[in-house]
């Protein structure tokens, strides 16, 4: 669906994006992270072929860019930064506009059907520049789902919204990803990422990693499960650092942290040699980082690599 | 070339043009305005008991000394008339056409349209033609206007010579030839600067040539014909097709997209 290899875009003495290895396969979707200026925007430009590679290749939908570039644009939609919307337009001739321009067949019917799944239909003939921003980010997603496409770039789809419109757009985005789109989502909320992607991509000019939430949690801190107990004696911690798979405890008052590889197999022998020991287990549950953790931590080996 | 894209693209010009009234307020006053003081200008001219002085007869040109002094000093001042005519095509989609690339940037809708599947020569095409078209409709109503305005006001000489050959040709011919030669003009300056009023500034000297042709034939020293009329539409032809080349050429989707701010 989306390959690249070794690409860069740099402009005049800033570099852009560098050496850019990646594969987005069909109906994945992925999440690609980074601060301001990492290049998330510059990347979603090179594939959209709106701009051209310094070096390296890209291939979106089995098209080269830069070779077959209006093939590129043809099987992809995209949400850009600012919904870039006429305002004095209302919805059903902006969306028209662009029905034709990606030749739509049954445009009426094209653009009616997402303005009712977007819940726009009863606003259509209204003006633009009187919606709201969740209004015309809801408008801009259905401009860019008209002509079907099988790829959509959404870049910040939910920035500067309310939690409420935030809301409405990220399940709409859920609903398209259960349509088996390929969706390749830039985003600095973490939290949304964590809830809608497949797999994330940390850049910073160059890819950091590229993982799912779930195996990049693990890489970094591996599986850690918390136990509360009603009090942490001496032989409930002797019971627990002679079990040969703990890796790790800690302790904070009455709660124990232990680091294990497989919490599944290993957590009923644990609590029972705790209960054994006279513990009195109240609560399990696994230690769970946030993404942001995980993005933070990744930034941050990258900028020591880098070097002061 | 898609001629549903392009037309898809002058719709939504036509259509966002509309329902801004300032620019239709702004294009109609111009020929309003024009045909008013043309008619205006014979009306007193031949209402007023001041005749015609030596000086006034000496910039006659000889074509026309065998006619009564006023009304050939009337049909030189329509011809010269004529040419203010053809500076509505020029001067009224200059603006939208500066507008053209510069508002779709700083509204921020140029980067999804530059992202659909439509190329240069057609974003290109659509876009000037959507300027030119409702100024050379506006030039053809208002030169219908005139002569239905004329046909009360001026005599008769002078009224058969507003419709010769020359002026219908000129109208038919040169002023949707000027409009593209100023929208594509404009198109360019537009994808290469990034201030509108910058923009609409350079699109203003392109009438510069006109005005200056205007004075030639005031002063007397050219009488309009239809050679002449049909060489001046060949040469626009030809500058029009060599302008919209350049402006495609010119038209750089990277630099537009990432060197504006």
């Amino acid at each position: 669906m989306i390959r690249t290899e070794g690409l860069s875009k740099r402009f005049g003495d800033n570099l852009a994006v560098s050496g850019l290895d990646l594969h987005v396969a069909r109906g994945e979707v992925f999440a690609f992270l980074g601060p301001n200026g990492a290049g998330k925007t510059t990347t979603v430009r090179l594939l959209a072929a709106l701009v051209a590679p310094t070096a390296g290749r890209a291939w979106v939908n089995g098209y080269e860019t830069g070779q077959d570039d209006k093939n590129v644009r043809r099987s992809l939609g995209i949400l850009t930064e600012a919904p870039g919307l006429y305002e004095r337009l209302n919805a059903v001739q902006n969306l028209t506009l662009y029905a034709r321009l990606y030749e739509v067949e049954d445009v009426a019917s094209q653009i009616e059907k997402y303005l009712r799944l977007l819940g726009l239909w009863s606003r259509r003939d209204e003006a633009v520049g009187g919606f709201s921003k969740g209004m015309k980010q809801r408008l801009a997603i259905a401009r860019a789902l008209l002509h079907e496409p099988p790829l959509l770039f959404l870049d910040e789809p939910t920035a500067a919204l309310d939690p409420e419109a935030a809301r409405r757009v990220r399940d709409f985005i859920g609903e398209v990803k259960g349509e088996g789109r390929t969706i390749f989502l830039c985003t600095h909320n973490l939290d949304e990422a964590d809830r809608l992607a497949d797999r994330v991509g940390v850049i910073k000019q160059k890819l950091i990693q590229v993982d799912s939430p779930a195996n990049l949690r693990r890489s970094l801190y591996g599986r850690r499960v918390v136990i509360q107990l009603g009090s942490v004696t001496q032989p409930v911690r002797v019971a627990v650092s002679e079990l040969s798979f703990v890796k790790d405890v800690q302790q904070i008052d009455n709660t124990l942290t232990i680091s294990l590889d497989n919490p599944e197999e290993q957590n009923p022998v644990l609590v029972e040699r705790i209960v054994a020991a006279g513990g009195a287990v109240q609560f399990v549950h696994e230690l769970h980082h946030s993404l942001e953790d995980v993005y933070f931590s990744l930034i941050e080996e990258s900028e020591q690599e880098k070097g002061p | 070339m898609n001629r549903a894209k392009v037309l898809a693209i002058i719709e939504k010009e036509i259509a966002d043009a509309r329902k801004n009234k300032m620019i239709v307020i702004s294009m109609a006053l111009l020929p309003t305005l024009l045909v008013v003081m043309v008619l205006g200008t014979a009306f007193f001219m031949l209402n007023s008991s001041a005749g015609l002085d030596e000086g006034d007869m000496g910039i006659i040109p000889p074509e026309l000394r065998d006619m009564e002094p006023m009304h050939a000093f009337l049909m030189m001042m329509n011809d010269q008339y004529l040419f203010y005519f053809l500076l509505i095509p020029m001067m009224m989609p200059v603006y939208i056409a500066a507008y053209s690339i510069i508002g779709e940037k700083e509204t921020k809708s140029l980067e999804p349209l530059l992202a659909a599947p439509i190329s240069t020569w057609e974003l290109l095409v659509g876009k000037s033609l959507a300027a030119a078209l409702p100024a050379v409709m506006l030039t053809w109503f208002s030169f219908i206007g005139l002569i239905i305005g004329g046909y009360f006001i001026m005599p008769q000489p002078v009224f058969l010579a507003m419709i010769r050959p020359v002026w219908i040709l000129g109208m038919a011919l040169l002023s949707p030839l000027l409009a593209l030669l100023s929208v594509f003009s404009g198109v360019i300056v537009s994808s290469r600067m990034n201030d509108p009023r910058a923009a609409q500034q350079v699109t203003g000297i392109f009438v510069v040539p006109i005005i200056a042709f205007s004075l030639v034939v005031l002063a007397g020293k050219v009488f309009l014909s239809v050679p002449m009329v049909l060489l001046a539409a060949a040469i626009v032809l030809v500058l029009d097709c060599l302008v919209l080349y350049f402006a495609v050429k010119l038209f750089q989707r990277e630099t537009i997209l990432t060197r504006w701010k």
